[in-house]
């Protein structure tokens, strides 16, 4: 079985939204034992969305996204790739998420124009494009790509059904369906348990919720496993870690708090907390 | 509690705080991020400074299983939870609140109620936060066997409906908090949040409704109406009421 490594970093500039808080951005870049953080830009007047950086699950692809250009370089031919979206178009404004599914076959990306793009890493194309009510600030993709969700700023996560996807299907117009929300939070990260069980989202409200996901989320997710409670201010990333003898994932979080810290899903326990005295903008695996 | 006898705020004579010196508008903003402590997590509520009489000290609480079960969600000035509080005297029971002035009036009514009544009021208290963010701070997974909504504010606006206490994806948090069995009471004397609150309890695959029998059967039901300040305004001008009560079920596979 394949170690199910998350193939996408992200790097935040800073906080999703925090207006009335504007926190000092971390200068320091350093690398440790995996855990990757991101430099941030002093520069807080031209408030450029943070470039996206996604990997593809087989080293085939790097997905970079700057502002509203999405770019793909191809790293078994050495070129860069052109998308293509010949009937909806190019995201329009700024992309906040970029994933790549577990089986490498699709990419996701959803920003500031409301628009989820789904694109086939065949001929990067976009085969579907999701119309969102409000902007949106996070996608995950089930590993079994069925399912995409993502997360909109009101706090409401959205899911789409690809069940019935075929990359030979003319551009159908999938609707998405809203499973659950945190109240008032804009939801930071999304992300779903290697096994599937479970769907994580984090908000700026430092809440991690740990829902269960459904045979049929179409109904929606009601059924919240836990709540794993702790980080004092938003969280920004979360991330799974395998540990050989252990059967289960351990979710991994980070925060504007300064800590980097362990759960265990299924009953919420706090395993570890890692001060790392800085904000956190980014975790992954390496 | 001799302050309390000079104090201009309470009455000479009962010893109770006076409701007008605890003046608040009707509404508080849910959205408006105020500032008040919310703990971490429901381990980090300090029990016992809210019930001193079932807790020995701060260090005590791990070594006791004790809970809270009843939540009132939206207090008010707190009638509900005098009422459940010699009804059922060995159950910890909080009211929550999210306007300060009222919160304090709680306070102050619980304090001098079990001063006046000894042995009695000891399993009742009051907390000012805003409960539609912070709910799970407070409760544990599957804890409280009752919470009430009683009068919550209606939002009439279609802009204004997701500010309802009552809503399918908050729905998704009571749950959590509810144990399998647990009940969920809301009231209230407006037609259309009654319907709206009832179709987004019906419409919940964790949640079912109490047959007549039941409530008839139930000594809490008639406090609804009754009990809170609210209510008897309500009966006082001769208005309806609608009231939606549902047991937490187990989601079905």
């Amino acid at each position: 079985m394949t170690d199910p490594t998350p193939s996408s970093v992200r790097a935040f500039k800073g906080p999703i939204s925090e207006p009335k808080n504007p926190k000092k951005l971390p200068c320091l870049s350093q690398m440790s034992d995996g855990i990757l953080m991101e430099e941030g830009e002093g520069n807080r007047e031209t408030e450029v969305a943070p470039a996206l950086l996604a990997v593809h699950p087989f080293d085939k692809f790097v997905a970079v996204s700057v502002g509203a250009e999405l770019r793909i370089f191809d790293l078994q031919g050495g070129y860069s790739v052109l998308v293509k979206d010949d009937s909806a178009g190019l995201h329009k404004d700024s992309i906040r998420a970029i994933r790549f599914s577990a089986h490498g076959k699709l990419l996701v990306s959803a920003g500031d124009d409301k628009l989820v793009k789904i694109w086939t890493t065949d001929s990067w194309c976009c085969t579907t494009t999701v119309y969102s009510e409000k902007r949106v600030s996070a996608v995950a993709i089930t590993n079994d790509s069925h399912f995409v969700c993502f997360a909109d700023k009101f706090g409401v996560v959205w899911v789409v059904d690809l069940t019935d996807y075929s990359e030979n299907q003319a551009l159908v117009n999938k609707k998405a369906v809203p499973i659950l929300a945190h109240y008032c939070s804009i939801i930071t990260t999304l992300e779903f348990s290697p096994d599937g069980r479970f769907l994580i989202s984090a908000d700026r409200d430092s809440k991690i919720r740990v829902t269960v996901f459904p045979k049929k989320p179409l109904v929606g997710a009601h059924e919240i496993q836990r709540f794993c409670l702790g980080h004092t201010e938003f969280v920004s990333c979360l991330a799974f870690v395998s540990i050989p003898d252990c059967h289960e994932a351990l979710l991994v979080s980070g925060s504007g708090d300064s800590t980097v810290r362990l759960w265990d899903v299924t009953d919420g326990t706090l395993l570890d907390t890692c001060e790392v005295g800085t904000e956190v903008l980014a975790v992954d695996l390496i | 509690m001799l302050e309390n006898e000079a104090n201009p705020n309470f009455s000479k004579s009962t010893g109770l705080p006076r409701k007008r010196f605890y003046r608040a508008r009707a509404h508080s903003n849910p959205l408006s991020d105020s500032h008040f402590p919310v703990p971490l997590s429901p381990s980090d509520f300090d029990l016992f400074l809210h019930y001193p009489h079932f807790f020995e000290s701060s260090g005590q609480l791990s070594i006791s299983s004790r809970k809270i079960e009843f939540a009132d969600i939206g207090c008010g000035f707190g009638g509900l939870l005098i009422s459940l509080s010699t009804l059922f005297p060995e159950t910890l029971m909080i009211g929550m609140e999210l306007r300060d002035k009222v919160t304090e009036y709680v306070k102050e009514r619980i304090l001098a109620l079990r001063v006046s009544n000894p042995g009695q009021y000891q399993n009742v208290s009051v907390v000012r936060t805003n409960s539609m963010k912070y709910i799970p701070n407070y409760f544990g997974k599957e804890q409280l066997s009752k919470m009430f909504f009683l009068f919550p504010d209606p939002h009439f606006k279609e802009k204004n409906h997701r500010r309802r206490v009552i809503s399918p994806y908050l729905l998704d948090e009571y749950a959590y908090v509810l144990r399998v069995g647990g009940i969920i009471y809301t009231i209230t004397d407006v037609e259309e949040l009654g319907e709206w609150m009832k179709t987004c309890l019906e419409g919940h695959p964790m949640f079912e409704a109490i047959t007549e029998e039941e409530l008839e059967k139930d000594p809490v039901v008639k406090l609804l109406s009754s009990a809170t300040e609210e209510g008897q305004k309500v009966a006082r001008n001769g208005g309806q009421t609608f009231q939606a009560v549902y047991r937490r079920i187990a989601p079905s596979l």
